[in-house]
């Protein structure tokens, strides 16, 4: 195991201050970007996350309430389970009966990646929903290449609209577009290099708009699901 | 009570998509969880929400947990802190006084618990016991309240700057002493 004394004494007290939460969003980012790299700093976090565990023998146990545990079953279940029935009608709609054998190996190759979960590194995610969970987009963000991987579980804009995807940054004056969403279910957008590191701990956003996105550079239409991107 | 490599072998097997795994791991977890989520956030709606948030990313990020040498709890209560200390940073509004939500004075651990986590907890107490108590109580405050630089400087009643300073050293001292 690396001990304490092989370390940069600035890296030390850096991953003390990532595992208290003590750094700026712009600082955090930079950390965790280093993190994807370097084990030997992933080594140190994990030796200060543990150090520090036992001071959450201070926050008691409360028992939650039943509803929460069904939540959470709802959105981790039924959601997949409805993506996967909307690709078997879609598909078989797109090529018909006759290519059904193409349908499934497309099929597989578009549900294995949920099964098989490869390991990568840190990457952000977001779960951009509606109050009433009408639209449900799940969104992961890959900051070495900035793209933004969009999967609409729920929802869809009505008949000649599109939905239009806003990062509304940490104490940022206003929403900036990342750009109108793929109509298919699993797309990406990608993010200009000058906000990537505006990203993390940022809000992201998704309004109704005309075909092609908002004509203004501002939302124009309601804004139906909002969500907060964290570092996984 | 449900052991630490019970825990452990729910998590793995939560990462092969188990889904009852992944319940009882919930029924085995969720209290103390849901606890983390409240002390730092102080409000009973947003704890319920980011609740939820933890465990879709428990499941989602089950897989990780094997490689990542982490001890199963600390793990999830990593988790937990950390997406709670994210919905505190993106609200500014104040919440009510956790008191006048839940007595949590009322619901210590049962003695066997205490007897298991005594012996780490005395030695983050002992740690703390030998930084300064301004810096000791820093670091108190960042983990259990997720406090900012700025609300720790307010609190000691120094400046920004040589908070970060001085705190940072005392990580050093602490870090040292935990190794």
């Amino acid at each position: 195991m690396t001990q304490a004394g092989d370390q940069p004494r600035d890296d030390i007290a850096l991953a003390g201050e990532y595992a208290l939460h003590l750094l700026d969003a712009d600082s955090r980012f930079a950390f965790e970007q280093r993190l994807r790299d370097e084990p030997e700093l992933r080594n140190l976090l994990r030796e200060w996350d543990e150090g520090l565990v036992s001071l959450a023998t201070e926050m008691n146990e409360v028992e939650p309430p039943a509803a929460i545990k069904r939540a959470i079953e709802v959105r981790l279940f039924s959601s997949e389970k409805a993506d996967r029935e909307r690709w078997f009608g879609r598909i078989g709609r797109w090529i018909g009966a006759a290519a059904l054998v193409a349908a499934a190996f497309a099929l597989a190759m578009y549900v294995a990646p949920s099964f098989t979960r490869p390991d990568v590194g840190p990457n952000y995610l977001a779960e951009i929903a509606a109050d009433d969970r009408s639209v449900v987009v799940e969104a992961v963000f890959d900051p070495d290449t900035g793209e933004i991987d969009l999967d609409t579980m729920v929802g869809a804009p009505a008949e000649g609209r599109v939905f239009e995807l806003w990062l509304i940054a940490d104490g940022a004056p206003a929403p900036v577009s990342l750009g109108v969403l793929p109509q298919t279910g699993t797309d990406g957008l990608t993010v200009p290099e000058v906000l990537r590191s505006a990203m993390l701990g940022g809000t992201l956003a998704i309004s109704d708009e005309p075909p092609g996105g908002s004509p203004t550079g501002a939302p124009t239409g309601d804004i139906v699901a909002v969500g907060l991107l964290t570092s996984s | 009570m449900t052991s630490t490599s019970d825990i452990e072998t729910f998590i793995l097997r939560t990462a092969m998509g188990d889904r009852a795994a992944f319940a009882a791991l919930y029924d085995a977890t969720s209290a103390k969880l849901f606890g983390v989520c409240l002390r730092v956030l102080n409000n009973r709606a947003e704890a319920e929400d980011v609740l939820q948030d933890v465990f879709v990313r428990i499941w989602r990020k089950a897989d990780r947990y094997a490689v990542n040498g982490y001890s199963p709890m600390t793990w999830l209560i990593t988790v937990a802190r950390n997406l709670a200390i994210d919905r505190l940073r993106a609200r500014k509004a104040p919440a009510r006084p956790i008191e006048d939500i839940y007595d949590l004075a009322a619901s210590g651990p049962t003695p066997e618990e205490a007897a298991a986590q005594s012996s780490e907890r005395a030695q983050i107490d002992r740690c703390l016991d030998a930084l300064e108590s301004k810096y000791a109580e820093s670091v108190r405050g960042a983990y259990l309240e997720g406090e900012t630089y700025q609300d720790l400087a307010e609190r000691a009643g120094v400046p920004i700057n040589t908070m970060r300073t001085w705190l940072r050293r005392s990580l050093l001292k602490l870090k040292d002493c935990l190794t």
